[in-house]
């Protein structure tokens, strides 16, 4: 016989179902406003280093009673949740547009950079390796290939090969895949290649794409899975994978692109002991050595020379790119010029308007696939 | 104050059987307490869809007609669309089918686990649909242990949207199936009549309007389901990338204006599938009065 749930009941469960799941939207938003609860957003990857970093602090004079509460996703995603009014004091995405457009949106404040200094106590021009400010990590763009690299690849001139398969996150949600498309060009050019050969190899790397995962983290579960023969990813990810016992060997290809991710303190955590507490413990040597256990190339020049010797060396210093070194303007140039919807380009294509060089590109690739 | 109390729902002309209390209300006995449950009706939907729904509309249009339908006609959008529809409209029509044997083996045969398999069907339901998406990864992809790699294929994205959608299918089907009896059925059996051409003559004709219903449901859900295809769809643009996704990216990258209007297409689209299929399974009931 059939047992029918009375229809009390399963309204009664529905009901029930429905105001705890108010309830737990509705609990950590109002508790969030409290002064020893830190709101941190980030981009995907950086997730399992705030854990890390949080029970650290948490351990320290400063952090004592402190929690924390913690969003992670796409690095674009995070920055529109932020803009749109998602609690948050301690804000780090995966590149500097992603900040900015909190900053523009008026949830973190337009001087952030300088917050490394004027908050954080550490002056980028002469404590840091770099001297970007606001920068909280550094790292590289690398290659993730299956154990013992059956395919043996060794430089960026093997991901076009006849049959390789690749996985890089889309570049639309994604900072990791920005950085990845950006390293490609950027090696290309190292290498002594025009302008125009850069972007075909741009566009040779997307033409190799068999998924592009809404992510970074959802990129390497897709790859884990067993799809395609090579992950383009962040090295402290890549080194966390390593760690974290996958079947996988990393490659540090002779020139790519330096990563750098940026932090900031929001109007409401500048305003929060704790939060700015916890800011200041991300640029201590305590706080950086953490990161740099977990695979991050510390932008404390002091932490970096105790540590440098477990990353991979470069060469020549033209080998490690910057994104000044493909444009003097940066991030604020090249997003448009690369990712960009709203610039002309190719202003030559009346087809194509406004487009940047990877979103023109993933067209042709993609509909070649 | 009106009087004689009016019914906006029974518009069908098979009337649904009314409620203990209906007695009541046609006496006009609680006029005022109906005034008071439809503004609470349409005040909960007011919240729930109608504002909603219009900040979308507002949000879509906001740069006029043709800022509309030049983001929503896009080619990454149309890509994406193309492949959502077919992708779609495929599984409502498998499920169509597979939920209609279901439907019919729960109710008409009796079997042992019979009620572990009904509590089953509601599972899609219950699921995440993420988790779903990676189960769906790790057996149907490239490690799988039936050996069969169906990601970044349509029919990939056509699996997760059956498995998401079956519940539609199967619960429209069952309780016409189950007020069905079986007399006329036995009867042309008794006649020589052979199993199909029973349930393509009897049966059929009877369930055709929840069928009907339900496949149209399954689809107009289809149509934004995300999280069970993101990853088996690998989500390439322009090639594997499913409308949800793209509106997603959209979201991402700021571009608000844009993902409004390919949800607004998608909205309409669903909806204009909804109406079909109601006003169909509604003629189609009436014919057999």
């Amino acid at each position: 016989m059939r047992v029918r749930t009375p229809k009390l009941v399963r309204l009664a469960a529905v009901g029930l179902a429905g105001a705890t799941t108010l309830g737990a939207v509705a609990l950590p938003a109002s508790a969030s406003t409290q002064a020893t609860i830190v709101n941190v957003v980030g981009y995907s990857v950086a997730g399992p280093a705030y854990k890390a970093l949080e029970t650290a602090f948490q351990a320290t004079s400063a952090g004592s009673g402190v929690t924390f509460t913690n969003t992670f996703g796409a690095s674009g995603t995070e920055a529109t949740n932020v803009a749109n009014g998602l609690p948050a004091d301690v804000v780090n995405l995966s590149y500097y547009s992603d900040e900015e457009a909190d900053a523009t949106a008026g949830a973190i404040p337009s001087n952030w950079q300088d917050q490394e200094n004027t908050v954080g106590g550490v002056n980028p021009a002469s404590a840091t390796v770099y001297t970007t400010p606001g920068i909280v990590t550094d790292s590289t763009v690398v290659f993730i290939v299956r154990k013992g690299n059956p395919l043996g690849i060794k430089q960026w001139s093997d991901l076009t090969r006849k049959g390789v398969r690749l996985v890089t996150p889309n570049p639309e949600t994604s900072g990791s895949a920005k950085w990845n498309l950006l390293a490609a060009y950027a090696a290309w050019k190292a290498l002594g290649h025009t302008p125009d050969q850069d972007q075909n190899f741009v566009k040779s790397i997307l033409e190799h794409a068999v998924a592009e995962p809404p992510s970074g983290s959802t990129a390497l579960s897709t790859f884990l899975a067993g799809t395609g023969d090579v992950l383009l990813d962040y090295e402290d990810d890549a080194l966390a994978a390593v760690a974290a016992g996958d079947a996988i060997t990393v490659i540090v290809p002779p020139q790519t692109l330096l990563i750098e991710n940026p932090v900031a303190l929001t109007n409401t955590g500048l305003k929060k002991p704790a939060a700015v507490a916890f800011y200041q413990y991300l640029f201590s040597s305590a706080g950086q050595t953490i990161l740099a256990n977990l695979g991050y190339r510390s932008v404390l020049k002091s932490v970096w020379a105790a540590t440098k010797s477990s990353f991979a060396a470069f060469k020549k210093p033209t080998d490690l790119q910057t994104v000044t070194d493909i444009n003097s303007g940066g991030w604020p140039v090249l997003d448009k010029e690369f990712f960009g919807a709203s610039v002309t380009f190719p202003s030559n294509d009346p087809t194509h308007p406004n487009e940047g060089i990877v979103t023109y590109l993933e067209e042709f690739a993609g509909r070649a696939n | 104050m009106p009087v004689a109390p009016t019914n906006s729902l029974d518009v069908e002309v098979a009337r649904p059987p009314q409620p203990w209390w209906s007695g009541l209300r046609s006496a006009g006995l609680d006029s005022a307490k109906s005034i008071t449950g439809k503004s609470l009706v349409v005040g909960y939907l007011s919240l729930l869809i109608l504002i909603p729904v219009a900040a979308l509309v507002d949000n879509a249009f906001k740069g006029g007609l043709g800022s509309f339908w030049s983001q929503a006609t896009s080619t990454e959008a149309l890509d994406a669309i193309k492949l959502t529809v077919l992708c779609s409209f495929v599984a409502a029509m498998v499920n169509a089918i597979a939920g209609t044997a279901t439907a019919y083996v729960l109710v008409r045969d009796r079997f042992i686990g019979r009620s572990a398999l009904n509590a089953i069907i509601d599972l899609p339901f219950a699921l995440p649909t993420v988790v779903a998406g990676i189960t769906f990864y790790t057996l149907y992809g490239p490690h799988s242990p039936f050996h069969v790699n169906i990601t970044g294929t349509w029919i990939g994205v056509t699996v997760a949207i059956m498995f998401v959608t079956l519940p539609f299918s199967v619960r429209s089907v069952e309780p016409v199936l189950e007020s069905l009896t079986i007399d006329a059925e036995a009867a042309a059996s008794t006649l020589g009549a052979s199993s199909f051409y029973v349930f393509r003559t009897i049966t059929l004709p009877a369930i055709m309007p929840a069928l009907l219903t339900g496949t149209g449901l399954a689809f107009a859900r289809a149509l934004g389901e995300y999280g069970s295809v993101v990853f088996i769809s690998n989500n390439i643009p322009y090639h594997s990338e499913i409308a949800s996704s793209y509106v997603y990216s959209l979201v991402s990258s700021g571009q608000n204006a844009a993902a409004a209007s390919v949800a607004m297409l998608l909205l309409v689209g669903a909806l204009c599938v909804l109406i079909v299929s109601n006003v169909v399974a509604r003629r189609l009931a009436r014919r057999r009065g």
